[in-house]
């Protein structure tokens, strides 16, 4: 639907510290349109902060952050306003469509989309935590977003319904691509999900290694290329010899 | 399955009952004191005389007549200071300077007695309706602000920030994610306020008044009639009591639920 | 159901309509008490003006209600509403904001206000004696020198009971702390005494009958017999009044002469009339006017000169007024009629009930 425009997000000698506590130095980041793009890296390294700077939350000490395109981002959780049914969070997204017949049909078709038909009026609270995960990532897709952030959505299932939930991105974002920046833990959904793989080093945070992945989605998760993909980012944070 | 039925309507039944019964024991202890003359019929009518003047206030209009004096005051007071409370308690949540500047001062009026502005309350309005719904005002106003700003004060940055991605702006972020974020603390503001109008309107009655259930027991008391005042005890007791139940259904609107299930 | 904005003010607007609607009822015509040359539907058709005098449900304000009933019952030009007050300070802050213009109250009350500036004159008196010293039934104390170091309770500082008090324990050389005042509502004073909280108190009827009906106090001191011809309160009218419609004092004071005379003879009848108004015992009230004439009388009710600065004599010298007031600007008496006839009242006409909704 936005293929036309074209999306650039750029950090370019970003430096970030709060107060005394230098986070980011000089990082440059370069996301191509419709590359999935995932930063993994130690606990407090920076990676939120780098969504934050990304999607304009926050303002660089130094450097530039260059964006164009509409930017949602998806949280780890709670990210969804518990007033608001499934529909009306999924209707947020729409809030731009004017035609109330195609809001009503786009809505119906997230809501097909997320497999949560019938679920349309339940409150968040009244959903697995699965299930708000997957309204909160249709409420990102719904209307016209281009960019999606993505901070740990996935970290607070259980490992089945992360399994799950990752196939289903992979699904989805066949339908709606979108230029997607994903931060994580799980070194497993970095190798099944990324086009890319930025390892992070520990605060200040720097990239010390940049992987491509070629094989395309989706991907076998016992498959060489995602072991491989695995061994390369444990060695990379010390974890593997 | 069957049987988690039954348990559940048998404790549904549970519920009604005990209340009841401690009701009846409440009852038939006061029978007791009083026909066994433990407390002097000048200290403690009997329940037949509670009864009797009950049915003599009633068929006479005056109850009637004082209730409907006693709900207006309250409602306006408190219709008063809810819509000047919360927006002033949303507007204080979001400015930290006005909050560290105001909030000490409006700490000092909270701790204020509303019944110490008794003396104020009949200079300024006199007589009637006036008073009475000064002092709920300010009974309630202080509460209602500062229970409406420190809710805004705490409301998770999370969903601003979701408002700012989905371009919530203006009056707009202040209906449709401020304020609703913080409706379940507000209506549980606006019970514990209604609670302490309930209480100050009875004792705001007592003078300036000409009418309402306060006014009652004075008159009562005036008349030497503490029969009529124990019926108006009890009238205000239920009334405080069935209203606060009302007030609760609000929390079991399905768009606040959330607040009170976490 | 949602809980949408909308919805709440509806429901709030509909509750408050309610409310108000039932509070001043709109539909029902006469009930603005302000509305001026009003033809009641009393059998007196002739009355074209109506005045609200404010009262206390104490006996020495009796002949307001009385007149209340005269004014509606017989031949007269002015109808009069008494209005019910339950406490002193609501009548001065209503005499104040002229929502009364016109009311009876403790006479040194009516000194202080004169005294702050608030215009008030007083043209009649509401009943002598009717006050007594209360002790308990069975207790030892046979004179006022009993009760050194004992608790006596007054219904206010600037009641004519204070002043009195002080003035006899002056005569029987006592010392103004040798008696403990404690100040309570009337309506407090008979429980108070029977729970032993207090060994005496000196008030107006009917908060002394009540003791002795229910058979726990007894009168120690008939007012008179401290101070004859004792005055506890008077007809207070503000000046506004007596400038801008003299025609209507006139006929009130008329109207509280001749009821006072009325039910100087017609006790039972009293008692009767005024039950419902008061909203008290009708046997407490019967007890007070009939059991002892010593208790009240409303004969001689026109205030003298000398009444009122025995009063503000001993309210200076307990330092409760502070300046002496000329008594031609207290007292107004060019109302008291030459001749008092008593109110022509039907005694048939008095209802055994309840009057509905009396306000
Ligand atoms: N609001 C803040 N004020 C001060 N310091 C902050 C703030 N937010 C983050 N920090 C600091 O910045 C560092 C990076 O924080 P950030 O949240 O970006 O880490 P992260 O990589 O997302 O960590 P995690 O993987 O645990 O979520 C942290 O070490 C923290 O000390
Ligand atoms: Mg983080």
């Amino acid at each position: 639907m936005s293929d036309k425009k074209t999306v650039s997000l750029a950090l370019s000698n970003v430096s970030h510290s709060y107060g005394t506590t230098s986070v980011l130095q000089t990082l440059n980041l370069q996301v191509k349109n419709g590359e999935v793009v995932v930063l993994v890296g130690p606990s407090g390294c920076g990676k939120t902060t780098i969504l934050n700077l990304l999607s304009g939350h926050l303002q660089p000490s130094t450097g530039r952050v260059q964006r164009t395109g509409n930017i949602r981002t998806v949280y780890q959780h709670d990210g969804l306003f518990p007033w608001l049914t499934v529909e009306e969070n999924i209707a947020m997204g729409l809030r731009s469509v004017s035609d109330t017949a195609q809001r009503e049909k786009e809505k119906q078709d997230l809501v097909e989309l997320i497999h949560l038909r019938g679920f349309e009026n339940h409150y968040p609270h009244q959903l697995s935590g699965g299930m708000r995960q997957r309204v909160e990532l249709a409420r990102a897709l719904a209307g016209q977003s281009d960019i999606l952030l993505m901070d740990e959505p996935f970290s607070a299932l259980d490992y089945q319904t992360r399994l799950r939930m990752r196939l289903e991105l992979v699904r989805i974002l066949e339908q709606r691509p979108r230029t997607v920046v994903f931060v994580t833990h799980d070194i497993e959904e970095a190798a099944q999900l990324a086009d890319r793989v930025l390892v992070l080093s520990s605060r200040p945070a720097t990239v010390c290694r940049e992987l491509e992945i070629l094989t395309p989605r989706p991907r076998d998760l016992t498959g060489s290329t995602v072991i491989e993909t695995m061994k390369t980012i444990l060695m990379e944070l010390g974890l593997q010899h | 399955m069957i049987n988690s039925k039954h348990t559940s309507s048998s404790q549904k039944k549970l519920q009604i009952l005990l209340p009841v019964l401690v009701l009846a024991g409440v009852i038939l202890l006061w029978i007791i004191i009083t026909y066994t003359n433990l407390f002097p019929a000048y200290a403690l009518p009997t329940p037949g005389a509670v009864l009797k003047s009950f049915k003599e206030e009633f068929e006479s209009g005056r109850l009637m007549n004082d209730i409907i004096a006693s709900l207006w005051r309250v409602a306006v007071g408190f219709v008063l200071s809810a819509t000047l409370g919360i927006p002033a308690g949303l507007w204080l949540g979001q400015h930290l300077y006005a909050r560290q500047a105001c909030v000490p001062m409006l700490n000092f009026f909270r701790f204020l007695s509303p019944l110490a502005w008794i003396p104020f309350a009949i200079l300024w309005f006199h007589i009637g309706d006036k008073p009475a719904v000064f002092l709920i005002f300010m009974a309630t106003f202080f509460p209602l602000a500062l229970a409406t700003m420190s809710a805004v004060a705490t409301i998770p940055s999370i969903y601003f920030k979701v408002a700012k991605d989905y371009n919530y702006k203006g009056i707009e972020l202040l209906t449709k994610v401020t304020f609703p974020s913080i409706l379940p603390q507000i209506i549980t503001a606006l019970r514990v306020s209604y609670g302490i109008a309930w209480v100050v309107i009875v004792a705001a009655e007592m003078v300036g008044c000409q009418d309402g259930l306060g006014y009652g027991i004075w008159d009562a008391r005036n008349g030497l009639r503490l029969d009529s005042a124990v019926c108006y005890m009890i009238v205000i007791g239920v009334l405080g009591m069935g209203i606060d139940r009302l007030l609760a259904q609000l929390t079991k609107l399905p768009n606040v639920r959330w607040g009170y299930e976490r | 159901m949602k809980f949408t904005f909308g919805k709440l003010m509806l429901g709030i607007a509909v509750v408050l309509t309610t409310l108000g609607l039932l509070r001043y009822k709109p539909w029902k015509k006469n009930s603005g008490v302000t509305a001026r040359d009003v033809i009641h539907e009393g059998v007196n058709k002739k009355a074209t003006r109506e005045l609200t005098v404010g009262y206390l449900p104490v006996t020495c304000h009796l002949t307001c209600p009385v007149t209340d009933f005269a004014s509606k019952t017989t031949q007269t030009n002015t109808n009069f509403n008494s209005r019910v007050f339950s406490d002193f300070p609501t009548v001065v802050s209503a005499l104040e904001a002229k929502q009364v213009q016109a009311t009876f109250m403790i006479v040194p009350l009516a000194m202080k206000l004169r005294e702050q500036g608030v215009p008030v004159k007083i043209c009649y008196l509401g009943h002598r004696d009717g006050s007594e010293v209360i002790v308990g039934k069975n207790s030892r104390i046979r004179s006022l020198k009993d009760l050194k170091g004992k608790k006596m309770a007054i219904p206010s500082l600037y009641s004519n009971q204070n002043f009195v008090i002080h003035k006899m324990m002056d005569d029987f050389g006592m010392q103004p702390n040798d008696i403990e005042f404690i100040i309570l509502p009337p309506p407090d004073m008979p429980t108070s005494l029977a729970a032993g909280a207090i060994d005496a108190y000196f008030v107006g009827e009917p908060f002394c009958a009540k003791a002795e009906l229910d058979g726990y106090g007894k009168v120690l001191y008939y007012a008179r017999d401290i101070w004859p011809n004792f005055i506890s309160c008077a007809l207070v009218v503000h000046e506004d009044l007596i400038k801008q419609n003299p025609d209507v004092v006139q006929d009130l004071v008329r109207g509280i002469a001749a009821s006072g005379a009325w039910a100087e003879t017609h006790r039972v009848e009293a008692a009767k009339l005024v039950s419902p108004y008061f909203r008290q015992d009708e046997k407490v009230l019967n007890y007070v006017l009939t059991s002892d004439p010593k208790r009240v009388s409303y004969v001689q009710l026109t205030p003298t000169d000398e009444d009122l600065q025995q009063i503000e004599y001993q309210g200076i010298k307990l330092k409760l007024l502070s300046k002496k007031i000329p008594m031609y600007e207290l007292i107004d008496r060019k109302f008291v009629p030459n001749e008092i006839i008593p109110a022509p009242i039907d005694e048939a006409s008095i209802p055994n009930i309840l009057p509905a909704g009396k306000k």
